[in-house]
């Protein structure tokens, strides 16, 4: 490889490796994606540490052809049904959503080749093995906070019908019971009848972001809940069922 | 002497160079001398003295460094004089004690200013040095010292005239002039002599007769008695200080006697049974209410006391009123009584308040309090307009409905739903437009501009519409008619009021079967108008219009009835049959159920005006009913009017659909106000924009908190709006 290069080429090859501490072929990767400037070079190498595990791009795309629906360009329901029985996992396993966040999927129950491909090479893995030792760390990462948030607050959209401004209620019934078996919330099955009961109509987007903050915030038995918090109506419509139904202590 | 030669020069003036010689003996003759003079004075003989004499005498004294000696002994010989005095003043009985010791100060005083003027040398030169109090004030001391404050005087004194006072203040007559003198003295003492021998005593004293009185007072009289007691006893001490006492006394004892007799019975009074500020109140007693107004003005607390009082019993009345069932059975009637209430208080306030802006806000936030309790008061207002509009200002002048459309705009200010009103007033306005019935055009425009000052030009916009829309109607018939003259022959006689949707209320319009001599009227109005207004589309609101029909009954009584279409939709129907059911009726008008009902009613089931017959004779429409046409109908109009178009209270259900509607209308104005508000502040707290939306809409209707947040996750989710990322109670707009 190397004897392919000019000697200006080289040079900055040689200078990447003594000041990153980079191999030559992850040096080669940076320098090349950078177009030869080495300060962008440097760039990408610093906001991508995951990338000192370099990926065979030959591999991605075996992976890929082997999801992809026959059809049409895309891994779709039945592929991803095989990556998880590859994977060993269960298909409503949250690991999945952890999965599809780093992807960046637009939707669920389909990955692009973008998203597939790029998805893996951002966690540095080429192949099944790799992937599956992966996700315990995959798993790891709901415990950071940001994480979470950014976790949570992407299944809005994922989860969403192509189209649709709101999340269908069933749906987002559905991904707060996962998401909040993950993140303990007592008061997440009562949430849920409570929705089912007095509203009846898919969620928007502010809702669903808010409930986190809601959930880290607000203590189970409401004793710091603020009637003038601006939190969505419905949340505080949810406060009133919880008291008038005597499953939290009246407030007055 | 020198004198002379001096003359020719400068002239000098040098001092007596002959100085004379005054031995002790001479001071102590000189001074036997004066001694003399001033017990002569005091026995009032000073007219055999020689002023000059005496003078100079004093004035050797003093030259010769005798100043001590003529002082003390002044001091010693007047002082022997006013305990002689004493003991004379002392011997005085009853009330001979007072006249004595106004006499002997009188005697006092001229003796002391010829003393005075005798030693005035002394006053001047060695007084001031010597730092000793000047001849006239220590004769003052000294009568205070041995006269007024001697043991046998001093208690008597202030007895004595406190007795008078005593005396006086239950209805006896006292020598006034004596009184004066004595306290004028006092004050010439020095004016805490005053204070403390006379006025402490005199405000102690009288605070305690006036708790006596007040206590006396309060158990036998009424509220309006008690007052006119304490009124007298004001201005009685009041002319007591005039007459008698120093000025300043006066607030002193003014401020006793309001603490005694007003402010410490101030609950009592405001709340006695039968004669409390409240029965003053319904009963209109302006004298009385004017002097407890004017009475309490002086004391602390005393004007809120009243105004607290009065509020919470206008509030209370209110509440009875608004939610009488009784009363509200009749809206004018109800509207009519708001009037008077207002008035009545009005009256109070400007009679015998003062006119007190203080008062004039109790007033007003009490009824805006009441009214509000009743949800349907904007739609009485709005229908009480409407009888005066429609006929009970018939034949007034101008400044007749001026007076009476500027009380209805008072209380239409104290609506907290001013859109309710709004919709309302639309309604009722359309059909008197309609139906012709409005008693001046000129009121109904006055209205309007009283609405649109108070309100703004939107608030009115729609209802100038109206007015515009009648007036082409009438200029769009007359061409129509000159148009179509030849064509349209015999047939039944249009007349068609355009209306521009969106200036009239909308009403949902369920067509009906017109007959159809009318249907081909109609459809060539139709032709005619689409032919000169391209673009338009016109619907027949069926629901609104009117007919006269010429009617032949038995006998050949002939009448002519003036009916609302649907009446004349079913009327038409009779010429074909004498007889129908009632489903046979509706199926050939194809009226809505609720509306034939009602109509059905009125040609069949009123007195008077029954035109048809009903079988059976119940008052209420049931599906199972057959109608005849009435031959046996008389009436001694010629002219009957059966048509029900006209204003009236809703029923339940019409209710809760207008306030369905109300509510959907406020939804768009609060997001047009958030967005308002965010486009120019930016970013901004929630509570802020709810108080902000709430200021902004004040004028029209009281925005629900629970609304605006509902409207704010609307703008959000259309991404007008965004939560800050650091502050989720924070919004910001987005461009």
């Amino acid at each position: 490889m190397m004897s392919k290069l000019g000697r200006g080429q080289k040079d900055k090859v040689q200078q990447f490796m003594a000041i990153t501490g980079a191999s030559e072929k992850v040096a080669l990767q940076a320098l090349k994606a950078s177009d030869w400037h080495l300060e962008g070079a440097f760039d990408i190498f610093y906001s991508q540490p995951q990338i000192r595990a370099v990926t065979d791009t030959r591999h991605l795309e075996e992976l890929y052809k082997r999801y992809r629906d026959p059809d049409v360009d895309m891994i779709l329901v039945e592929g991803i049904s095989l990556l998880c029985n590859d994977l060993q996992v269960d298909p409503q396993d949250i690991v999945m959503l952890v999965l599809s966040w780093h992807m960046k999927a637009a939707t669920m129950c389909e990955f692009s080749r973008q998203e597939f491909i790029g998805g893996l090479q951002s966690l540095g893995v080429d192949s099944i093995p790799k992937l599956r030792e992966k996700l315990p760390s995959l798993r790891n990462e709901l415990r950071d906070e940001h994480k979470f948030r950014e976790i949570y607050n992407f299944a809005f959209s994922w989860a969403r019908e192509k189209g649709q401004k709101p999340l269908a209620l069933d749906t987002a019934l559905g991904m707060w019971r996962l998401l909040f078996s993950e993140k303990h919330w007592p008061l997440v099955e009562h949430w849920c009848q409570f929705l089912q009961v007095r509203h009846n109509k898919a969620i928007s987007r502010d809702t669903w972001s808010q409930l986190l903050e809601f959930v880290k915030t607000i203590d189970p038995q409401l004793s710091n809940y603020d009637e003038e918090g601006a939190w969505p109506y419905l949340i505080d419509e949810f406060v009133e069922y919880l008291t008038e139904n005597g499953i939290v202590p009246s407030r007055k | 002497m020198n004198s002379q030669s001096q003359r020719r020069k400068n002239f000098k003036i040098e001092a007596f160079k002959h100085k004379v010689e005054l031995d002790p003996k001479y001071a102590e003759r000189t001074w036997k001398v004066l001694e003399h003079a001033i017990h002569e004075i005091y026995n009032n003989n000073a007219s055999r003295l020689s002023f000059e004499e005496l003078y100079r005498s004093a004035y050797n004294m003093v030259l010769h460094k005798y100043g001590d000696k003529l002082y003390t002994g002044l001091v010693a010989t007047m002082t022997s004089h006013l305990n002689k005095i004493a003991k004379s003043i002392e011997s005085a009985q009853g009330g001979l004690f007072l006249e004595k010791l106004n006499h002997k100060w009188a005697d006092h005083n001229k003796a002391l200013q010829m003393i005075r003027d005798i030693l005035m040398y002394m006053d001047r030169s060695y007084v001031p040095t010597s730092h000793k109090t000047p001849v006239h004030e220590l004769g003052l001391n000294l009568w205070r010292d041995h006269i007024i404050h001697s043991t046998n005087i001093q208690a008597r004194l202030q007895d004595t005239l406190l007795d008078l006072i005593q005396r006086e203040r239950t209805g006896d007559v006292i020598n006034r002039g004596l009184m004066r003198n004595i306290t004028k003295m006092l004050m010439d003492l020095g004016s805490s002599v005053y204070q403390d021998d006379f006025e402490k005593p005199f405000l102690d004293v009288s605070a305690s007769f006036y708790s006596g009185e007040s206590q006396q007072f309060i158990v036998c009289c009424d509220c309006g008695s008690y007052l006119k007691k304490a009124e007298r006893r004001l201005n009685e001490e009041m002319e007591r200080v005039s007459h008698y006492l120093d000025a300043k006394t006066e607030v002193k004892i003014t401020s006793v006697v309001e603490r005694e007799m007003i402010a410490n019975h101030m609950q009592r009074l405001v709340h006695m049974d039968n004669s409390g500020l409240v029965n003053m109140l319904m009963d209109d007693k302006y004298d009385d209410l004017s002097r407890m107004y004017s009475l309490f003005k002086r004391v602390p607390e005393g004007l809120s006391t009243i105004r607290d009082v009065m509020t919470s019993y206008l509030r209370e009345r209110g509440r009875v009123l608004v939610t009488d069932t009784e009363r509200l059975k009749d809206p004018v009637e109800f509207v009519q009584c708001l009037l008077n209430e207002k008035d009545k208080h009005d009256k109070i306030i400007s009679t015998a308040f003062n006119n007190d802006k203080t008062f004039q806000n109790a007033l007003n936030s009490s009824f805006e309090y009441f009214i509000n309790l009743n949800n349907r008061s904007p739609e009485f207002i709005s229908l009480y307009l409407d009888d005066k509009l429609r006929k009970g200002l018939k034949g007034a002048s101008e400044e007749e409905v001026e007076v009476v459309l500027d009380k209805v705009m008072m209380l239409f200010r104290y609506l907290q739903e001013k859109d309710v009103f709004e919709k309302y007033y639309k309604q009722h306005l359309a059909k008197r437009l309609l139906s012709g019935k409005t008693v001046s055009d000129d009121a109904e425009r006055s209205m309007i501009v009283k609405l649109k000052t108070e309100c703004g030009y939107q608030f009115t916009s729609k209802l100038e519409g109206m007015f515009t829309d009648m007036k082409t109607s009438e200029d769009t018939m007359l061409d129509f008619y000159a148009k179509q003259s030849a064509e349209l022959g015999d047939g039944p006689t249009l007349a068609v009021q355009i209306l521009t949707t969106g200036s009239w209320p909308t009403q949902p319009t369920a067509a009906c079967n017109l007959p159809p001599e009318i249907l081909t009227v109609c459809e060539k109005f139709r032709t005619y108008y689409l032919g000169t207004h391209s673009g338009r589309r016109l619907t027949w609101q069926t629901n609104m219009g009117t007919a006269d029909i010429k009617a032949t009954f038995g006998k050949g009584h002939k009448h002519e009835l003036n009916v609302s279409t649907y009446q004349m939709c079913v009327l038409m129907l009779f010429n074909s049959a004498d007889g129908l059911t009632y489903r046979e009726i509706e199926q050939a008008t194809e009226i809505p159920a609720l509306d034939l009902k009602r109509c059905l009613q009125s040609l069949a089931c009123v007195k008077g005006k029954n035109v048809l017959r009903k079988e059976p004779m119940s008052k209420d429409i049931s599906e199972e009913d057959v109608f005849y046409f009435n031959d046996k109908f008389t009436s001694k109009f010629v002219k009957v009017k059966i048509g029900t178009v006209v204003a009236q209270k809703e029923s339940e259900p019409e209710k809760q659909e207008t306030r369905q509607r109300v509510e959907e209308d406020r939804k768009p104005q609060i997001e047009a106000a958030i967005v308002r508000i965010m486009k120019s502040r930016r970013v901004l707290d929630h509570n802020s924009i709810v108080a902000e939306v709430t200021k902004q809409l004040q004028l029209r209707f009281l925005p629900n908190p629970v609304v605006i947040k509902k409207r704010i996750e609307s703008l959000i989710e259309r991404e007008f709006l965004e939560r800050d990322k650091a502050d989720r109670k924070l919004y910001r707009y987005l461009a």
